[in-house]
């Protein structure tokens, strides 16, 4: 493990899931759900199919309210006013009328950064994931991946207590999600933000995560919690590596 | 990221049929004068028309005022109605996309007038403002403001919700995703209820100079009528064309610059 990342249980508590649970009518999707992250913990959370992940981060997120239970940040109510909760979405999020750099400098105008610490930066996180080159352009003059990447910039310019990111390279291939994952990972580590990883792809979330949430099928429970305790660069054929990638594999099975 | 502009020639059959088309259409219809065909009470022939174009240049005579009076008239009506439109009936929809109260209070009324055949006001708009330019300005208003309340309206709730909701999560206020996210995604629908609306506004100021004017090309069109001048009424006719072609021609050129700022 890297010498500077302190070992999560050692690190002060930064969110606090309590009895999340939510349900549509009769239909119970979050089943009384309970976890904490530390702070700068980089959490993993998968499961099966249609085990209510999209529901469980707009739940996180408070895009839609819950039916009991609550999330506190820094021991307080979340409150996507108050805290800084980005959200980096499975498609493309960028506004096709501002360039690369006004995409990226959204979340910070909203959070009502000032005009000098808005640039300084959106320097510094252009620069970190190599949008410098490309901040003039629009949208729909760049690649959908640099697309993501703009959207990954824009979430963690705002220094975000929370950080919630839904399969954000579910849509990519194969190489190219490596490449943005490693970018992922040497973000976190230089901004030192508190993320909660959803994807569906186990190996990718043992590749990232310094932790992982098996989910359950519906109604949702946490149902195991796997440690991550690996060196970076993480290789994909370490021993320990496939091995921890088969414990998970076994947990999420449902065939 | 430029793009090499690649030039195709077009056949010399597709760029001569145009012209053919209409060589071949105004040759018919002066033959058919001219031959008798068609009489000359029921129908004037092209050289006629541009005879009298020419004529009425100078000549306020018999209709009162000289052509170019007349096609100054319509424009200024057509013109102060549709930016009137603009002013009232974008913003109006724009509201109505995003704000429940604006769709709850304006949505009702909207739909009961919209129906109405702007002509249909032009009884009442006779008593409140006379026949004067005050009266065509608000029936051409009225014609004018149905597209551009629709298409705004639509142009908001188009608006990708994946972005609204990214806002959101960003603490974004209402106040704060109408401005920065609804409207901007919205303005191509609105550049598209710019030419929608001129072409409505065009065509009602016509009806409405037909009923209630003393001056303009649709008044023009109706002396035709009174004074039994075939020529003259094709005359209004012709310029009402060309005319409402020309304001096109000038929208679409103003909405492809704006809109190359906006790039979508």
């Amino acid at each position: 493990m890297n010498a500077t990342v302190e070992a999560a249980e050692n690190r002060r508590v930064k969110i606090e899931v309590k009895d999340l649970t939510k349900s549509f009518g009769n239909l119970l999707v979050l089943d009384d759900i309970s976890f904490n992250v530390a702070q700068g913990e980089f959490l993993s959370i998968v499961g099966p199919t249609g085990c209510g992940k999209t529901t469980f981060l707009n739940a996180l997120s408070k895009l839609i309210p819950t039916t009991k239970g609550n999330i506190f940040i820094d021991g307080e109510e979340a409150n996507p006013k108050k805290h800084n909760i980005s959200f980096v979405f499975q498609e493309p999020t960028c506004m096709p009328w501002r360039t690369v750099r006004d995409n990226v400098a959204y979340g910070m105008e909203v959070k009502g950064f000032s005009k000098a610490r808005l640039e300084e930066r959106l320097r510094y996180i252009l620069d970190l994931v190599g949008l410098t080159t490309t901040a003039d352009l629009y949208p729909n003059q760049v690649s959908s991946s640099m697309e993501q990447r703009i959207a990954v910039a824009r979430a963690f310019a705002v220094d975000p207590d929370l950080l919630l990111m839904d399969e954000p390279y579910g849509q990519l291939d194969v190489k190219l999600r490596y490449y943005l994952e490693d970018e992922l990972v040497s973000l976190w580590k230089a901004l030192k933000s508190t993320v909660i990883f959803v994807t569906h792809n186990i190996e990718e979330a043992v590749y990232v995560a310094e932790r992982i949430l098996v989910l359950s099928n519906k109604p949702t429970k946490i149902k195991a919690e796997v440690k991550v305790d690996l060196p970076r660069p993480r290789s994909l054929i370490d021993p320990k590596f496939v091995e921890i990638r088969k414990q998970v594999t076994e947990l999420i099975r449902w065939w | 990221m430029a793009y090499e502009q690649v030039k195709v020639e077009t056949p010399l059959v597709l760029r001569i049929l145009p012209v053919a088309s209409i060589l071949l259409f105004f040759g018919v219809w002066q033959a058919v004068v001219e031959l008798k065909i068609v009489p000359n009470t029921m129908l004037g022939s092209p050289t006629q028309v541009m005879a009298l174009f020419w004529e009425k240049l100078f000549e306020a005579n018999p209709d009162g005022a000289v052509l170019t009076t007349h096609a100054y008239i319509s424009i200024i009506e057509a013109f102060t109605g549709f930016f009137l439109s603009l002013i009232v009936g974008v913003p109006l929809g724009l509201l109505m996309g995003w704000f429940a109260l604006a769709e709850g209070l304006a949505r009702p009324i909207f739909e009961l007038i919209r129906p109405i055949p702007p002509v249909a006001w032009i009884p009442l708009t006779i008593f409140w403002f006379g026949i004067g330019i005050p009266g065509k300005v608000f029936i051409i208003w009225l014609s004018g403001i149905v597209p551009c309340v629709i298409n705004s309206y639509v142009g908001v709730r188009m608006t990708s919700p994946t972005l609204i909701q990214m806002a959101r999560t960003y603490g974004a206020t209402d106040w704060d995703i109408f401005k920065k996210i609804c409207i901007p995604s919205a303005l191509p629908m609105v550049f598209g209820a710019m030419t929608i609306s001129q072409a409505y506004c065009w065509t009602t100021l016509v009806g409405a100079e037909y009923l209630a004017a003393d001056q303009g090309l649709g008044y023009l069109i109706t002396m035709g009528r009174r004074l039994a001048m075939p020529t003259m009424v094709l005359l209004g006719m012709i310029c009402v064309g060309l005319t409402g072609v020309a304001i096109g021609i000038i929208i679409e050129r103003i909405e492809k610059r704006l809109l190359a700022g906006i790039r979508r």
